[in-house]
């Protein structure tokens, strides 16, 4: 027996001298060979540019420090030294870390969630030795240089999350930290990342690379030019300040939009590393909910901005002519219920024009009797009320435009005609984006020729893709003209709405001469008091009427239609008005240059 | 003669040589037993790339096994005689019922799961067989009847026949050849032992046919592992790698690339000769079989100082048995022998094959001990 096992052992004994002594260095060198491996070489994300060519979102390099486990000697005293070092990195993010790196393979690199300045840098490169297993790594940072401008539409990247990680291509994304999430930045995520290159490179025993054996070279992603006008954005922006508001400018003459504000803003830059608990709980218990995009999330009653578009469907359908006369006691009676006027003595005999001028409800209500709720959808439907305008970002909302059927649907109750009177003035059930208000008087500038409202600035080809294709608007088309007139006649009662001194814009567009605008104002109720009297300065900010304003310029050729809603601030006229008065003239008089 | 062994009353004891001897551990084979130990746990920490958590599980493990060992060791070999029987007959009946409730743990019928405790009968069966067939044997005269060799391989073939169907092909060779041990040291005459190989040649092509399509492939690896570099053959190759790699000296403690790169797989349990091969280098590798030999030997001395035949019996095979494990598992992992799931005993990661491992020795402690102390 004791024979078997020294022969077996003898045995096993030559096996290991033939393995390690004869044909040892054989091995060693597939052990190395072991350690060549293939890196992927993450792509640079492609640049966001206004229409001028001005940079909206960008990449700068910036420093990582990265940290590999089994190269650091003293793991505690390592991130004791770091807090000595950077007192401005956060403590909590340090020892979050250390616990993550505690739960990480040896010899994987793990990069600390923190960009590095220059100055950071080299005061970590001129201590180096005292941090074996941390190194200095470069990269790209994503940079948005307008810092809060524009940060609705243009979004921002952030870390790749676990939802993320299900929609897009693991292997697109190796060596990428981050993502689109929303805006442009999500909508074009797909040509602005690119793709990535490989590296092949072999490591030394500590797995550090020694050398690059071959390199295919990352794509770029590429760069995209927005119809942004990022003067006239940063113009809108200081107009509002914090007001709580959206305003949207679109390019009648091809749908680009030139501005798409919402107010308050933030600035996308805290995302791009990932946002730290305070920044963020700021943000989301802002009672102004700033991460809304309320130029097409925010859904509000449009008021007395559907006036020119239930005038001009009452003109083409024949429910009135030109030159009827409604006349206005200041109130509407119906089956014993007294609709009110906006002006309590009421304005007396008038015709449709002068019922866009001084924006006369009485009118509405007395003609929308003769429509019906069906034939006022009828009107406003081809303009794109109710529907997504499709534009190319993510999360719009698609308002309401009520039918008969609508009601039945949702509420699984018949339409009431009572509902019809307030329906056409606005109220009620129906709800527009801004985005769509100004959709809207973008086709009504441009006498019916509809347009597709859109941010990628690029050949038609392009924008065909991205137009929602559940929506029923038939964007190529034109809206059947049965009387230029009709178009003219409507037109000219928003420009004497701003232009004359009883129109409700004459305030604000008094001062503008040398072009007409075609305006029409909009108080939308918040808070329905009826008949009786309030003050409203004793009236809780939050129940004060949307201040709203539609408009085009120059009026027989526009070249710009925009639409402005400010939560809460009172009548039309007052605050709406000045601020797409105000945009119109900079762009027409400042911007729009050859 | 068994009979009247098998009857004595417990004697009381002139005093023992030593402490140890009264708590019935031999010294010598304790000693050789920390040492392995010891390396197992060193060479675990580095295997697992410093995990302080492993290595206490394993710690832990060590000192229960050990707690068994000398528990085991204070029964009188008389009385693990007496209960063999029964042991081995419950083993049977825990393997058929393996097959019939088996709890499904990666794609095999291996483990039963009593609610409260979930265990592998074929680890019972690794004491339990040799143990049966030195009963049979142990109470004939020698050489014993060729009925009674028959009736052995029948129980040989039937144990291993159950855990092959689990299927556990590497677990049932080993026991198959646990028990063939017996068998020769009972006096299996040559005759019957070339019988045997001849059938055993020719239920190879037949067996090959019931194999299953992995176990197949790992004979087929066996055969030529570069075939399949990253299939089957992966194990072989970076476990041979890793041996190589390591040289004369080795790359020194914590220092396996193999291993810390996950090159290697299972590199605590089956594999963890190689991590152990490529830091300690062909001298840690003579170092560690010197250090077998020396358990095996003391083993080996103890069969060969015990008087009952039972004893000896139980004593050679279960020292032969440990054999067995240690040059397959060596065998396996430097490309000598086909992959089978084995671990290194005394050294791998893992509970249940260490507890058995731990219990064998606390049987030939008892034997040994109270042998002596018989003597007296």
């Amino acid at each position: 027996m004791i024979l078997v096992i020294f022969m077996v052992f003898m045995t096993l004994i030559a096996r290991m001298t033939y393995l390690q002594w004869f044909n040892h260095e054989k091995y060693l060198s597939r052990a190395d060979g072991n350690r060549i491996s293939v890196q992927t070489l993450p792509p640079q994300r492609g640049h966001i540019f206004d229409r001028n060519q001005v940079l909206l979102a960008g990449s700068v390099s910036n420093y990582k420090l990265s940290f590999r486990r089994e190269n650091i000697i003293q793991f505690d005293s390592t991130f004791e030294q770091l807090k000595t070092l950077f007192p401005e990195i956060e403590s909590s993010l340090l020892d979050e870390f250390s616990q993550t790196l505690r739960r990480t393979p040896r010899h994987r690199d793990l990069a600390l969630p923190y960009s590095l300045t220059e100055k950071q840098a080299a005061i970590f490169a001129a201590q180096r030795f005292r941090f074996p297993g941390v190194t200095l790594q470069a990269q790209l940072k994503r940079t948005y240089p307008l810092e809060s401008s524009g940060v609705h539409f243009l979004g921002y990247v952030g870390r790749i999350s676990q939802n993320d990680l299900q929609r897009l291509d693991a292997r697109r994304y190796r060596g990428t930290e981050v993502t689109g999430k929303i805006g442009i930045e999500r909508a074009y995520e797909d040509r602005l990342h690119g793709y990535p290159g490989l590296q092949t490179v072999e490591s030394n025993a500590q797995g550090r690379v020694v050398r690059i054996l071959d390199t295919i070279a990352p794509k770029q992603g590429e760069n995209i030019t927005l119809t942004i006008d990022s003067r006239l954005q940063r113009f809108i922006e200081e107009k509002l300040g914090d007001r709580r508001a959206a305003v949207v400018a679109i390019s009648p003459l091809n749908g680009e939009i030139l501005a798409l504000v919402s107010t308050p803003t933030y600035d996308p830059n805290l995302f791009v590393d990932g946002i730290n608990h305070t920044n963020y709980n700021a943000l989301i218990n802002n009672p102004n909910k700033p991460l809304i995009n309320r130029a097409i999330r925010g859904q509000y009653p449009p008021g007395s901005t559907t006036k020119p578009f239930v005038a001009l469907g009452a003109l083409e359908q024949g429910a009135i002519t030109m030159t009827e006369r409604i006349f206005d006691p200041g109130y509407f009676e119906f089956q014993g219920h007294r609709y009110r006027n906006w002006r309590r003595q009421g304005h007396g005999w008038t015709d449709l024009k002068r019922s866009i001028v001084e924006s006369v409800d009485t009118f509405y209500y007395k003609m929308s009797l003769d429509i019906g709720i069906d034939g006022l959808n009828s009107m406003l439907s081809p303009f794109g009320f109710g529907e997504r305008t499709g534009i190319d970002i993510p999360g719009e909302a698609s308002g309401i435009l009520p039918s008969q059927e609508w009601k039945r649907a949702t509420h699984g109750e018949p339409w009431y005609r009572g509902e019809t009177i307030i329906a056409s003035i606005g109220q009620g059930y129906n709800l527009v984006t801004p985005i769509q208000l100004a959709q809207a008087t973008a086709i009504l500038a441009n006498r019916g020729r509809i347009i597709q409202p859109h941010l990628l600035k690029s050949e038609n080809s392009d924008i065909q893709n991205f137009i929602d294709p559940t929506s029923e608007l038939d964007r190529s088309d034109q809206i059947p003209i049965r009387s230029r007139n009709h178009w003219e006649y409507v037109i000219q009662g928003m420009i004497d709405s701003v232009h004359t001194p009883r129109g409700t814009a004459w305030n604000a567009g008094r001062h503008i001469n040398d072009y007409q605008i075609a305006g029409k104002t909009g108080t939308a109720q918040v808070f329905s008091l009826h008949d009786t009297d309030f003050n409203a300065d004793e009236l809780d900010p939050r129940l004060h009427s949307h201040s709203l304003f539609i408009a085009f310029a120059p009026a027989s050729n526009p070249k710009i239609a925009i639409a402005v809603i400010a939560e809460n601030a009172g009548s039309g006229g007052r605050v709406a008005a000045p601020i797409a008065i105000e945009t119109i003239d900079y762009y027409l008089k400042e911007l729009d240059k050859p | 003669m068994i009979n009247s062994w098998l009857t004595q009353k417990d004697q009381t004891y002139v005093k023992p040589r030593s402490w140890l001897a009264s708590i019935h551990i031999d010294g010598f084979l304790f000693l050789g037993l920390l040492l392995l130990l010891t390396t197992g746990l060193i060479t675990i920490y580095s295997a697992s790339g410093g995990d302080l958590n492993v290595t206490k599980h394993h710690a832990i493990r060590i000192l229960i096994a050990l707690g068994l060992m000398v528990a085991f060791a204070q029964i009188p070999p008389r009385k693990l005689a007496l209960i063999t029987p029964w042991v081995f007959l419950l083993g049977i009946l825990m393997l058929i019922a393996v097959i019939v409730f088996g709890d499904m743990g990666k794609g095999a019928q291996r483990w039963l799961d009593l609610g409260f405790i979930r265990f592998q009968p074929s680890e019972i069966m690794k004491l339990a067989l040799p143990m049966m067939l030195a009963w049979l044997f142990a109470y004939s005269r020698y050489p014993a009847h060729p009925a009674r060799y028959i009736v052995g391989l029948f129980i040989v073939g039937l144990t291993a026949g159950l855990i092959v169907i689990q299927p556990d092909l590497g677990t049932s060779i080993l026991i198959a050849m646990s028990g063939l041990f017996v068998l020769f040291f009972a006096g299996l005459p040559w005759k019957m032992i070339i019988g045997a190989l001849v059938s055993l040649a020719i239920a190879i092509p037949i067996v090959w046919n019931f194999l299953h399509g992995y176990q197949k492939q790992r004979v087929l690896t066996f055969l030529d592992p570069e075939s399949d570099p990253l299939g089957a053959g992966y194990h072989i190759i970076q476990s041979k790698i890793a041996i190589g790699s390591g040289g004369l000296e080795g790359k020194g403690f914590m220092g396996s690339t193999q291993a810390h790169l996950d090159f290697l797989p299972e590199s605590t349990t089956d594999f963890i000769f190689s991590v152990f091969a490529e830091e300690f280098g062909l001298i840690g590798v003579i170092l560690l079989l010197t250090l077998y030999s020396l358990v095996l030997l003391r083993g080996l001395y103890i069969a060969y100082r015990a008087k009952e035949p039972f004893n000896r019996l139980v004593a050679a095979s279960l020292t032969m048995t440990l054999f067995v494990y240690i040059s397959v598992n060596i065998g396996m992992v430097s490309g000598l022998l086909p992959v089978v799931g084995l671990p290194l005993p005394l050294i791998s990661y893992g509970g249940s094959s260490m507890v058995t491992l731990m219990i064998s020795f606390g049987i030939l402690m008892s034997i040994h001990t109270h042998k002596k102390l018989l003597s007296n």
